[in-house]
């Protein structure tokens, strides 16, 4: 939940300082700190205030039980020397790296291909766009049933799977989780990529078509240009949706096999209501916020998603 | 109104009105219908009603721990006994038997020794069975033995020879749900009781970490690594589970030979593949390993579930009035009803009331003559011990770890 706050940290702060800046405009009528108040009031007891407390919490131990008690850094000191914080750490942005790299480029295809005016276009586009619609839950029980060695797909494809312990290895099991992820959340960035896609003004292609260009070269040189601001906002949903990553550990695999699997949310999650140590489960917390604020931040400066520059210059 | 109360998990409202009731939370399963009748049976005689509460399935210790220190406790609670209530007793929660006990001695003297010790906290009782015995047995499929020419194993020895006869056959020899982790450590604990003797385990769980490096420790990791690597449990059964009906179905579907499972795989099995058990089911105990320390009847599971008194309670005797019924006729006969085993003394009068006879009768006895009932190991350490125990018997089983990072992972848990 406080992981979840990541993004929404940086863009008040963000708002903020657009109203701060607006208002020394003198404009009369122009958007001001008031017109936040409502949201900022939501934002600090449903974020800011939990957020405190996990601070708080971080410098405890605590069970549930009794009062916490004060324990100075121990869970901070316990929790830089554990690898298994570390290589949860790790796990999280491999996840995320992974799920970018494989989703981005089928969602763009699909989604381009999605914003044209093919035969039955429409219909595969609604069946494409199923899984989005269905529980991670339910989505992530039926795949474990799937993938089942003895009794689902691997069984009969042994050509393929083996011995079908893809729960097993850590290759197999980052692969499903992969898979399964890829499996619901492209139609999301499908249909971001259909609409920006759209959006494309047609008298580019056809320019381009008259300049001799072909398709392939016209979705390089017209369509992938055209998409940037989509893609930078697909991939921030993408990083976001990954580092914080639970639901699919949880029904998948648990963490297994050993840890191989656990990332820092599922981590969180075992110290918190497995282990029942909040404190240290706390610390966890706080440095998946810290690691997420930074990559969020980076990819902001790296990708230029704050000037947001136009697509549309000399069009 | 049934419904009404069992949905509302735990909002007891002691705060304000409501002093004359009493709130039992239980785990929310099919059992839930025997608790359902106890509790209509107390409130037709007493003054202060009681309210049974449930939380549903796997979620049941996670929500028991938010609550119970807060003003939504219950008054009366299902757990596991031993570790499961070790941190409550620590923290001062629950209220220590012996006075309900001295003034009823039945609330002791009705029930199975073995079973009763569990609850044990320091020295004072602290849980009153309910509900049924959980032996870990090993089932076996005996179509598949006989192709085989091999019959179910008594010994260690004989169960790697079977192991070997099995494999040639192309049968995986063991189901294993090694995705849900605790059937993996089903495995360490027989193994650890017969090796080491449960006082080898007990003073683990007493904080003595250097029995974990000992002698037998090794021994004990050595044999059961043996089997592993003898193809015992086929190579994939990480990703194979117990709670999505995956390991039961090897066995049931003759694909493999033997499963180690609480006693609850019988009703797993009835309900999905009831021919199977009519006719190829075989169960038994686990195999005897030859010189050593622990008896070979002894027994390892869930000993029962308990119900613990919080110290809070504003009825104490409306509660005891309560636990009396945990050995009454009525309580029995309907746990049988539904296949559960419970532990009273006068559950052997009954059993022909049972939903398998022949079964329960098997297990009672085998739950009377054993000397030692161990406690499953993630029910013996608290809560906290879960995770690092899980993954240290996964790591070890599919070879991530030896035994050196198995004992190193055991002596860092926390004291019991």
């Amino acid at each position: 939940m406080t992981t979840a706050a990541v993004p929404t940290v940086d863009s008040t702060d963000k708002s903020v300082r657009r109203g701060r800046s607006s208002r020394s405009s003198t404009g009369v009528g122009r958007p001001g700190f008031a017109w936040a108040a409502p949201a900022a009031a939501f934002f600090g007891l449903f974020a800011l205030v939990p957020l405190v407390l996990v601070v708080v919490l971080s410098f405890t131990r605590w069970n549930g039980l009794g009062s916490p008690e004060f324990v100075g850094l121990d869970n901070w000191s316990r929790l830089l020397d554990d690898p298994v914080m570390v290589k949860s750490l790790w796990l999280s942005l491999f996840l995320t790296v992974l799920g970018v790299v494989v989703q981005t480029p089928i969602s763009i295809l699909l989604g381009v291909w999605a914003a044209g005016r093919q035969r039955n276009r429409a219909v595969l586009s609604a069946v494409y766009f199923v899984p989005l619609l269905l529980s991670i839950t339910a989505v992530s029980v039926l795949w474990r049933a799937v993938l089942d060695p003895n009794f689902g797909v691997p069984s009969e494809a042994t050509w393929l799977f083996g011995d079908g312990n893809l729960f097993g290895t850590q290759a197999g099991a980052i692969g499903v989780l992969v898979f399964v992820s890829t499996w619901q959340f492209t139609p999301l960035h499908t249909l971001i990529y259909q609409g920006a896609a759209r959006a494309v003004p047609q008298v580019l292609y056809q320019a381009a078509q008259i300049d001799g260009a072909g398709t392939v070269r016209q979705f390089f040189h017209i369509t992938l240009p055209q998409l940037r601001n989509s893609i930078v906002t697909s991939m921030v949903l993408m990083v976001v949706g990954g580092l914080t990553t639970f639901d699919t550990v949880l029904i998948l695999t648990q963490g297994g096999p050993g840890n191989d699997t656990t990332n820092s949310a599922y981590y969180m999650y075992q110290k918190a209501f497995k282990s029942f140590d909040f404190g240290a489960a706390s610390a966890i917390a706080l440095l998946l916020v810290l690691v997420a604020t930074l990559v969020s931040l980076a990819m902001v400066r790296l990708t230029g998603y704050d000037k947001m520059r136009s697509t549309m210059e000399g069009v | 109104m049934a419904l009404s109360l069992a949905a509302c998990g735990g909002s007891g409202d002691s705060a304000g009105g409501g002093s004359d009731e009493i709130h039992v939370l239980v785990y929310g399963d099919a059992t839930n219908k025997v608790e359902k009748q106890l509790v209509d049976t107390f409130n037709k005689t007493s003054k202060v009603k009681a309210v049974l509460d449930t939380i549903p399935g796997a979620d049941y210790q996670s929500k028991l721990q938010t609550i119970i220190s807060g003003k939504q406790a219950p008054d009366v609670f299902f757990n596991w006994g031993g570790g499961s209530i070790k941190p409550y007793v620590d923290a001062g929660l629950l209220m220590p038997l012996d006075d309900f006990i001295a003034k009823d001695p039945g609330l002791k003297s009705r029930f199975l020794p073995s079973v009763f010790d569990t609850a044990v906290v320091d020295g004072k009782p602290y849980g009153i069975p309910m509900r049924g015995t959980q032996p870990v047995l090993l089932f076996s499929n005996k179509k598949v033995l006989a192709d085989a020419g091999v019959t179910a194993p008594r010994s260690w020895d004989e169960l790697l020879t079977t192991v070997k006869a099995l494999k040639a056959k192309g049968v995986t020899p063991i189901a294993l749900g090694g995705g849900d982790k605790w059937p993996t450590q089903m495995w360490f604990q027989y193994i650890y009781d017969r090796v080491a003797g449960p006082e080898h385990f007990q003073k683990a769980v007493d904080g003595d970490k250097s029995v974990w490096a000992s002698a037998d420790s090794k021994k004990a990791l050595g044999m059961l690594k043996e089997l592993i690597d003898a193809g015992g449990f086929g190579t994939n059964y990480d990703s194979v589970k117990f709670t999505d009906g995956g390991s039961p179905a090897l066995l049931a579907t003759g694909k493999a030979a033997f499963e180690l499972m609480g006693s609850w795989e019988y009703s797993t099995l009835q309900d999905a593949y009831p021919d199977f058990v009519k006719n190829d089911l075989g169960y038994g105990t686990f195999p005897t390993v030859e010189g050593g320390k622990g008896a070979p009847d002894n027994l390892a599971g869930n000993t029962n579930n308990y119900y613990s008194v919080l110290k809070t309670t504003k009825h104490p005797e409306a509660v005891a009035a309560f636990l009396k019924l945990m050995y009454s006729d009525q309580f029995v006969k309907g746990q049988l009803g539904i296949g559960n085993l419970p532990t009273t003394t006068n559950t052997q009068q009954f059993l022909d009331g049972s939903a398998s006879p022949a079964y329960s009768t098997y297990q009672y006895d085998l739950v009377k003559k054993a000397p030692h009932f161990q406690l499953s190991w993630d029910q013996a350490f608290p809560p906290a011990a879960t995770t690092t125990i899980y993954q240290a018997v996964q790591q070890f089983f599919n070879g991530q770890t030896g035994p050196d990072a198995f004992i190193a992972a055991m002596q860092n848990l926390p004291a019991a």
